[in-house]
Parts: structure tokens; C-alpha cells; sequence
């Protein structure tokens, strides 16, 4: 981009972003989108060849067990498929509570990183994250003894609670750096209002932090959505299990229908996608806003 | 954790910091010190489930009997080899989907929801997905790659070691994009336009302000990405178990799925949590070992 | 984990917050039964009539996923948390019997009945250091699966009844331009046993282990010759399909009724729903017949046994007790009542040799199978001797390694025969 003449310019880098982005989107979409048509297939239609991209004869079936009770009846191992409303229920509140209670317990502590200059926060910080570095599976047992103690197994409690822990020390982490990106002249200004520093917290560096605590929320929504072996160990019936674990029925299930499994999938990712697709102008706008700042 | 004091003068800064680390910190110690402290203890000592009256202490002889395990040694290389590839893709795919979502272009809104997508799958559902892609009779890979006319026959691609262990870190790679692209895009959309517009001014070319402007500007959240994806990359086992199992062989057999397997499968606690320790302590070598790549010229500002 | 409980209590106790949630509930003086979920509905339903004739009991049935089963029960026994009445692998009763999770049944009204009536490797494999602690659930052996059209279209009319005859069988088909791989296994890596290379390994006589289960894979020529037909078929004459490294029983099940195979290894149930025409493309031409061997005798094939077992620390015993007889053993009237049950619902195998004279039993049998075969294969069916040790499991998935390795060109027979045996001996060390 040296010495061209304005007008003889071609938009090489409008070219360049558009072509990566089909790539990028094709990438994201094709393997979901496969599923997708496969949950929309008769077990023929899905297993014929060549594959049919498009369904040639798309059919609502594959859902209609999930809802209906005696369709699911028909199908070997259908046990799988009538637990499966039950799960996304439990999941979606198990993800929801565990992103409030850890957004909760985050900002506070992610708060005093960005702004107070203490003793010891450094060892702090790199403490939280060390917790996160010990893999689940050395902590399943003696966390399985200590919920069985606290009766707390098979309830969502059990899995709120590990889920909070594990996306905890990663939320602080996000959280500080979005809060160090506040001016502190905003804050000073704030504080020549005379408020305290909760007040000043509360109402200057939140809401500018709003895509970084969307981002957190979001991290820890999914972090709980995706989980799969504390929920398989923690839980054992319809009360608690989530999806994950029934996912994992489905993978070992006597006699499951392809198809239905593709359906099934497709429901394990329904509703973190639509929560996305609601925050992401959120994130975008509030990206924005941050960017704007200066 | 510094009791409340009852008169509201103004707190020194350390005690304020700790007092707004409080509720955080007693979750922890509440919940996972415990575990932690025992999963370390059990690993030092001989402690099988199914074997309670063998059940003893043997100091550090878990640990030392890995040298010369020769399963546990070739799941080293196996991860070793699997962080490597996943955590690279994941951040230079990373980084680029980052900086394309970062410019204005039509679509953007959708492309930015859409990468959020792989986000929404459970590890056992991204496995279960990936299977059907890469089935060998009625896979999607297969019917794409014979549309195209690239292969004439339908190929067993989870069969051989190497397409296993490609197309595993493929299927991971897909499903851990998303955290990788939000945090990149989100230091992105932080960096002041005034300094590209300085460095344009200053006649930089593309590659010139991106490693100037740019990457300076991104070394912390790319520190967190590389902290984290390599902390999933090293634990991740259930796109791995639902995909291959570990096989063909050992050829995808990582330390996380053998730890998942020794402790839940074998029962073997002990041996169980020391494989586990042994990853939290490569894990937390290589997380200083970018710290102190990233920060060698400034200085650590954690 | 006695010493870990205590620690924990402690901890649990200096901590206020949580020993004030404490530990509400208890035991409810209910039956506690856990299985892994195979036809829940149907157990269910079983259930409810057991509960129907005794109205003071209560059972609490809670299905398992079956591929977490194992896992899911060691974790409650460990956590002082299981059920009073169980499911049990063959594969995993060693091992719960030496961590204190079963209790014995020797004695206890109406088992000796029971073992009497069995096949002796069903009862073999209930047993544990002479033992017994288990009834009958259900059992089944392997034998081959073809599909007789296919073989028809070769050329051929009989089934082989060596391993040679099986490659050149499927050689003619695959030339024949039927199908591009004519053999299939479930050869993907899994939590259960790999019943087809036990019962290629059996019904060639050969031992992996010796009787006082001494390792023996390198010194039986049987198993290295075995084991080298094997990666022959895989890897030059290209017989046995690829895929099944990625295959585990269900989709290879799926892909024998869609026509996709000509022979496969499988358990004799299979045989039922490949010739359902509700369910399979094939009907009506699969047949079972006796296991290939090296030299085309007819030595054995391998056998597993499900059952049903009472835990160690149960507080309903005497409750627990009957609902296990009921499931797994003799009605009123002498018949094995719920084995009855599952055959004829679902084909699952019985463990009493009683049964094959039933005539209700016949009738049910010979829509889908040649019943001498049927009850033959029963006959010469082995347990896995290496049952009996507690590292059983691991060894089973070094097992499945190996014969990956093999199918996919990465050691030949001798080297996987003494990889086997070292493997073993490892493992011996290791839990001894």
C-alpha cells in the first residue's frame, strides 16, 4: 500500500475479510448443520448414499419422541429420549445459577485486582488459577465424599456448586482486565462526587464493563452447560442429571436411532445458542462502547 | 480473610483488597482446597478402590514408577504432541477470526454469533457430532470429499494413527475456538483507533502495525487464551473418549484420558492422582514459561 | 476409604457453614436396586408385578447408563452410598467382591436350587474364591453371524468352519464384487469386553491364560496363530473392514442388518433382531453358526454372564433377598420365571438348560435360529478364566490395544502375544 493513486485502489483487504469470512463461517456452520439435517431424516434418509445435504423427505419425527411419550415408547432404549426435557430443564438452571452466583463472587474479588495495589495480590491472582490447574478428575472422589456428606448429591446444588468453583478463578481473571480498562479518571471523577468506592464500582466501572461481565456470564453459563463428569457422578436421576450426561446415553444406548441422537444434539445446543445470539448484540454494543472510550 | 471492622474509617488497601476477596475465597477454600490437598495425598500413597486392605503409604513411589511406565510415557508424547497442535491452531485460527470479526463487513453480527456456536456443545455431543462427520460408511466427510471428486472411495479416517490423531485435534480445536475468539476480539475492540491512525501516519504497512500496534496491545488476554487453551487442550477427554477411545493403539491415548480411566475405570486413586498431579505440574511450568515469553520485555503486571 | 471419611468429617466439622446443612434424610427402609439401563420400561414393568405380589415392600429402581455403570456403583460403595441390590458384570465381580461392595449368597433359601439348574461356566462365573454371589440375569455366548444371501451369491452354501475357509469365503465375495469388505468387528475401544476376539481366541482352544492364570499368550501357538490370521485379514488380504476400529457393537449391528457385512462375531441374541423384519434389511437370511477355528474343529466360544448380587452393607437383607430370587430365581412353580421373561420379550439368553425344553421357549427360539446350534454354542461355552483377578478391566483394554495394533499393521502376532503377557504380569505386580 505504497505510493497507488486513491483511485486506481482495489479493495484488497474489503476482499480479503469478506472471502475470510465465508471460509470462517463455513467452517463454524457446516458440521452443526449437518446434524441439523440429520435430525430432520428418516433413519434411511440419514444412512443413504450418497448423503443427501438436503433432506428429501424431512420429517418432524425424531423430535416428536422427545415430547410425546408414547413415541418414545416406541423406540428401543427410549429411556434416554423421555429424560431428555427434564435434563435441558435442569441444565439451563444449573447454568444460569452457576453464571449469577459465580458473576457474584467474581466481581468483588476481580474489582480489588484492577484497582487496590495490596499485599500479597499477585500470590492471590496466580493462586486462583493455580486451583484451576489440578484437572476435575483428581478431585471427583473427595468431592463426591464431600457432597454425599453435605446430602447435596443428585441436586443441582452439588453441580452449582462445582461449576461456580471451577469457573471462578477464570471469571476473576476476565474480569480484572476489563475493569483495568476503566479510565480511572472516571472513577476520580466519581470520587470527587463523593462516592464510595462500592457506589463507584456499582454505578461508573459496571456498567462500562458490561461486555466483560456478559463474557463472564457467558463463560461460566457454558463452562456449566458443557460439564460432563461431575454431572455423571454427582447425579442419578431426572432431579439433576443434565444434558451431557444424557448426550453420553445416547452415544452408548442399546438400539438409539442416529437420527434421534443428531435431534438430540441439536436440543443440547439450542439454548446456549439462542442465550448467544441474545447477548451478542449486547457483547457488540457494548464491545463498541468500550472501544469508543478512547 | 479479614474479619469486618466494626467503624467505617477508611481500610488500608490490603485490607480492603482481602475483604472484597473474601467471598470468593472462602468458596475455594471451601469447596475445592479440600479435594485438592487430598487428590495430593492420595497420591502418595498405594490406593486402589477395589483393593481397600492393600490400601498404604508410599511416599513418592507413584511418581517415581512413571519414569519407566512405558503406557504413561508414551501419553506424555501423545499430549505433548495434541496441546501443541490444538493450542497453535486455536490461537492463529483464533487470532484471525478475531481480527476478521474486528473489521466492518456484511454479516459481521451474524459471523460474531455464529462463532459463538461450537461454544454451545457439550465435549460429548462436539464427539458424538464429529463421529457421524467422520464416519467411515455414511459420514458427511466421506459424501463431501466424493461430491468433490477428491476421493473415489469412502476412507476409514478414524483408522489409521495419524488421521486419528489429526482429525481428534480437529474436532477439539473446533469446539474450543469460540473462548479463544471472544477474549482476542474483546482486546481488539480495546485498542485506541488513534494508534493505528499514528502508525498509518508513520507509513506502516499492514504486518508493521499489527505486530506493533496490535500484538503489544493483546499480550494479556493472548497470555489468558495460551494459560487456557492449554489448560483444556492438556485435560480434554471426552471429544477423545466418544471419537476414538484413545485409539487406534495408543495413537490418541492422551495423560487426561489414561488419568480419567485409571481413577474412574481401574479405580486407582492413588496412581489416578498422581498422573493428575503430574499434570497440574507441567501445566503450571508451561503457564510461567508464557508468562515469562510474553512479558520478558515489560514488566509482569499481572 | 475409612481414613478419607474421618478426615473428611473433620474438615466438614470445622466448618460450620456446611456441617449446618448436615446430613438430612437416611434410609427409608426401601429395596435400593440399581442396573444399568438396558430396557428400563421393561424392568420396570417386572418390577411392578414383583411389587404387586408383595405389597410390603418397596423397591426403588434407579437405572444406569450402561457405559458409566461400573464407574457410577464404585463411586456410590465408596462414598457409603450404594444400592442394596445390584446388577453385576462377570467382568467386574472379582473386584466388587474383594473391595467389600457384595456379600455372599451361599446358604440363603433357594440358591442351591438355582446353581444346580445352571450351565456350569454360568455358574463358574458367579463364583468368586469358591464363593457364590450372584443369580443369574441373563447370558449369552458368541458364535458366527452370516449372512446367508451373500454367501449364496458367492457361490458359496456352507458356512466356514475354519479361519482359512472364513478369508477365502470373504475373499470370494470381495472379488465377487459384493462387497468391498466382507468381515466386521466392534473393534473400536470400549469399556466392555471385546467378545469377538475371546471367542475367535476360544474357539481355537486358546488360553491367554493358563488354569492357575499364569500369562500364556507367547507360549500357545493357538493364540499367536490366531492372532496372526487376524492382522492377515486386516492388512493383506483386506477382509476384515477397517471400520471396525471405529465401530463399536450398536452401529456394527446396524450395518450387518443393512446388508453391509457378510460374516460377523457375535452374541447369539444378535441373531433375533437381525432377522426381524421390523428392524433389519436382511431378514430372514442371517444365520448363526459354530466359531471358525484353525483347524475346523469345533473347540468352544466365549461365554459371559450377567447377574444379580446383594451388597455387603445392606440393611434391608432379608427384603433385598427376595426381590433378587424373584428376578434370578424359581417361581412357585420351579420355572426360572424373569429369564423366561427376557427371552421371550428380548431374546436375551438363559443361564438354565432347563429352559431349552420348553416348548413355549422352542417355538420362540426357531423363528429366529437354528436351535441346535443355539443350545450347542451354549454347551461349549467358556468363561473368561482372568475373571478371577482384580486388574481384570485393564487388562481387557490392553487387551483391545493390541488387537487395534494388529488390525491396523502396527505389530504382528509374536510381538502382541508377548506384549500381552508383559502387560499381565505388570499388572499382576502392580495390584499384588
Amino acid at each position: 500500500m505504497t505510493a497507488i493513486p486513491l483511485r486506481y485502489r482495489v479493495p484488497w483487504k474489503k476482499i480479503l475479510v469478506s472471502v475470510l469470512a465465508l471460509v470462517f463461517a463455513a467452517y463454524l456452520v457446516l458440521p452443526f448443520y449437518w446434524i441439523v439435517a440429520m435430525s430432520f431424516m428418516t433413519e434411511a434418509d440419514a444412512n443413504s448414499l450418497p448423503p443427501q445435504w438436503i433432506p428429501d423427505q424431512p420429517t418432524l419425527e425424531n423430535y416428536r419422541a422427545f415430547v410425546d411419550p408414547t413415541a418414545a415408547q416406541a423406540l428401543v432404549g427410549g429411556r434416554a429420549v423421555k429424560e431428555t426435557p427434564f435434563a435441558l430443564g435442569n441444565s439451563l438452571l444449573v447454568a444460569t445459577l452457576t453464571a449469577l452466583l459465580n458473576l457474584l463472587l467474581a466481581v468483588f474479588a476481580a474489582y480489588s485486582f484492577s484497582r487496590l495495589n495490596f499485599r500479597g495480590s499477585r500470590v492471590l491472582l496466580i493462586l486462583y488459577l493455580v486451583t484451576r490447574m489440578v484437572p476435575g478428575v483428581a478431585i471427583i472422589v473427595p468431592f463426591y465424599l464431600l457432597m454425599r456428606q453435605l446430602d447435596l448429591l443428585d441436586t443441582y446444588w452439588a453441580l452449582i456448586l462445582s461449576y461456580t468453583t471451577f469457573a471462578l478463578p477464570v471469571t476473576i481473571w476476565v474480569l480484572k482486565d476489563f475493569f483495568r480498562a476503566v479510565p480511572r479518571e472516571l472513577e476520580d471523577a466519581a470520587r470527587v462526587d463523593r462516592c464510595g468506592w462500592f457506589r463507584t464500582m456499582w454505578s461508573v466501572v459496571l456498567p462500562i464493563s458490561a461486555p466483560g461481565l456478559v463474557a463472564a456470564a457467558v463463560f461460566s453459563f457454558m463452562t456449566a452447560w458443557n460439564e460432563f463428569m461431575f454431572a455423571l457422578f454427582l447425579t442419578s436421576t431426572t432431579a439433576a442429571k443434565t444434558m451431557p450426561v444424557i448426550a453420553a446415553n445416547f452415544a452408548t444406548d442399546i438400539n438409539t436411532q442416529f437420527t434421534v441422537m443428531a435431534a438430540s444434539g441439536v436440543l443440547a445446543v439450542l439454548p446456549p445458542l439462542v442465550l448467544v445470539l441474545i447477548f451478542q448484540r449486547l457483547i457488540v454494543t457494548g464491545m463498541a462502547a468500550g472501544s469508543v472510550k478512547g | 480473610m479479614t474479619a469486618p471492622a466494626k467503624t467505617r474509617k477508611p481500610w488500608s488497601d490490603t485490607a480492603r483488597g482481602y475483604a472484597m476477596n473474601a467471598p470468593a475465597l472462602l468458596a475455594l477454600l471451601l469447596l475445592v482446597a479440600y479435594p485438592i490437598g487430598y487428590s495430593f495425598w492420595v497420591s502418595l500413597h498405594r490406593d486402589n478402590l477395589a483393593q481397600p486392605a492393600v490400601r498404604k503409604f508410599i511416599g513418592l513411589d507413584n511418581y517415581l514408577s512413571l519414569v519407566d511406565d512405558p503406557v504413561f510415557l508414551c501419553s506424555l508424547g501423545v499430549s505433548a504432541l495434541f496441546v501443541l497442535t490444538v493450542v497453535g491452531a486455536t490461537v492463529l485460527l483464533g487470532l484471525a477470526m478475531a481480527l476478521v470479526l474486528n473489521e466492518t463487513f456484511f454479516g459481521r453480527g451474524v459471523l460474531r454469533s455464529l462463532v459463538l456456536l461450537p461454544w454451545a456443545m457439550p465435549g460429548v455431543v462436539n464427539g458424538l457430532m464429529w463421529r457421524t462427520v467422520f464416519d467411515a460408511k455414511t459420514g458427511a466427510l466421506n459424501g463431501l470429499l466424493t461430491d468433490l471428486g477428491w476421493i473415489d472411495e469412502y476412507q476409514a479416517w478414524l483408522s489409521s494413527a495419524t488421521g486419528a490423531f489429526l482429525l481428534t485435534a480437529f474436532a477439539q480445536v473446533w469446539n474450543t475456538l469460540p473462548f479463544a475468539v471472544i477474549i482476542l476480539l474483546a482486546g481488539l475492540s480495546t485498542i485506541p483507533g488513534e494508534l493505528y491512525d499514528a502508525a498509518t501516519v508513520d507509513r506502516a504497512g499492514p504486518w508493521q502495525r499489527f505486530r506493533e500496534v496490535t500484538l503489544p496491545w493483546l499480550l494479556h488476554p493472548l497470555l489468558i487464551v495460551l494459560i487456557l487453551e492449554t489448560m483444556n487442550a492438556f485435560r480434554a477427554f471426552d471429544t477423545i473418549y466418544v471419537l476414538t477411545g484413545g485409539g487406534p493403539g495408543d495413537a490418541t491415548a492422551t495423560v487426561a484420558l489414561l488419568t480419567v480411566q485409571r481413577v474412574l475405570s481401574y479405580t486407582d486413586v492413588g496412581l489416578g492422582s498422581a498422573y493428575a498431579w503430574v499434570i497440574t505440574l507441567i501445566t503450571m511450568v508451561v503457564s510461567v514459561g508464557y508468562v515469562g515469553l510474553l512479558y520478558r520485555r515489560g514488566s509482569f503486571e499481572v | 476409604m475409612g481414613l478419607s471419611r474421618r478426615t473428611l468429617l473433620t474438615a466438614a466439622a470445622a466448618l460450620p457453614v456446611l456441617a449446618a446443612c448436615g446430613r438430612g434424610g437416611g434410609r427409608t427402609g426401601a429395596v435400593r436396586f440399581e442396573g444399568w439401563d438396558y430396557e428400563a420400561t421393561l424392568v420396570q414393568q417386572n418390577l411392578d408385578s414383583f411389587g404387586q405380589a408383595n405389597p410390603d415392600l418397596r423397591i426403588e429402581y434407579t437405572p444406569i447408563t450402561s457405559a458409566q455403570y461400573v464407574r457410577k456403583v464404585v463411586a456410590e460403595f465408596t462414598g457409603d452410598n450404594g444400592p442394596d441390590a445390584l446388577y453385576c458384570y462377570d467382568d467386574s465381580l472379582a473386584s466388587w467382591a474383594q473391595a467389600g461392595y457384595l456379600q455372599p449368597i451361599d446358604g440363603l433359601p433357594g440358591v442351591d436350587e438355582v446353581y444346580k439348574g445352571l450351565y456350569e461356566s454360568n455358574a463358574k462365573a458367579m463364583t468368586y474364591q469358591g464363593k457364590r454371589y450372584g443369580l443369574p440375569y441373563y447370558t449369552d455366548c458368541h458364535g458366527l453371524l452370516y449372512n446367508a444371501e451373500l454367501l449364496g451369491r458367492a457361490g458359496i452354501s456352507t458356512p466356514p468352519s475354519s479361519l482359512d475357509e472364513l478369508e477365502a469365503q470373504a475373499l470370494r465375495i470381495k472379488q465377487a464384487g459384493i462387497l468391498r469388505y466382507p468381515i466386521g468387528f466392534p473393534a473400536q475401544l470400549s469399556d466392555t469386553w471385546s467378545g469377538w476376539i475371546w471367542t475367535l481366541l476360544y474357539g481355537s482352544g486358546g488360553a491367554l491364560f493358563t488354569d492357575d492364570l499364569r500369562p500364556n499368550a507367547a507360549n500357545d501357538t493357538a493364540v499367536r496363530d490366531v492372532l496372526a490370521w487376524v492382522r492377515r485379514a486386516a492388512t493383506v488380504t483386506k477382509v476384515i473392514d477397517p471400520a471396525s476400529l471405529q465401530q463399536t457393537p450398536v452401529p456394527l449391528d446396524n450395518a450387518f442388518m443393512a446388508g453391509q457385512y457378510a460374516f460377523t462375531i457375535g452374541a447369539r441374541y444378535a441373531a433375533r433382531a437381525f432377522n426381524d423384519p421390523a428392524r433389519s434389511k436382511v431378514a430372514g437370511r442371517v444365520k448363526l453358526g459354530y466359531v471358525p477355528s484353525l483347524d475346523g474343529r469345533r473347540l468352544g466360544t466365549a461365554g459371559n454372564t450377567r447377574m444379580y448380587c446383594l451388597a455387603a452393607h445392606t440393611q434391608v437383607k432379608e427384603q433385598a433377598f427376595r426381590l433378587l430370587r424373584y428376578l434370578g430365581g424359581y417361581d412357585e412353580r420351579g420355572s426360572p420365571l424373569t429369564a423366561r421373561f427376557w427371552f421371550l420379550k428380548r431374546g436375551l439368553g438363559f443361564a438354565f438348560p432347563a429352559l431349552e425344553r420348553d416348548p413355549e421357549i422352542t417355538t420362540a427360539l426357531a423363528k429366529f435360529t437354528d436351535p441346535v446350534v443355539y443350545s450347542e454354542l451354549a454347551g461349549m461355552a467358556k468363561a473368561r478364566n482372568v475373571l478371577a483377578v482384580p486388574w481384570y478391566a485393564e487388562y481387557e483394554h490392553g487387551l483391545q490395544k493390541t488387537v487395534q495394533r494388529l488390525l491396523t499393521d502396527q505389530t504382528d502376532a509374536a510381538e502382541a502375544a508377548t506384549a500381552l503377557d508383559s502387560g499381565a504380569e505388570l499388572l499382576a505386580r502392580r495390584y499384588s
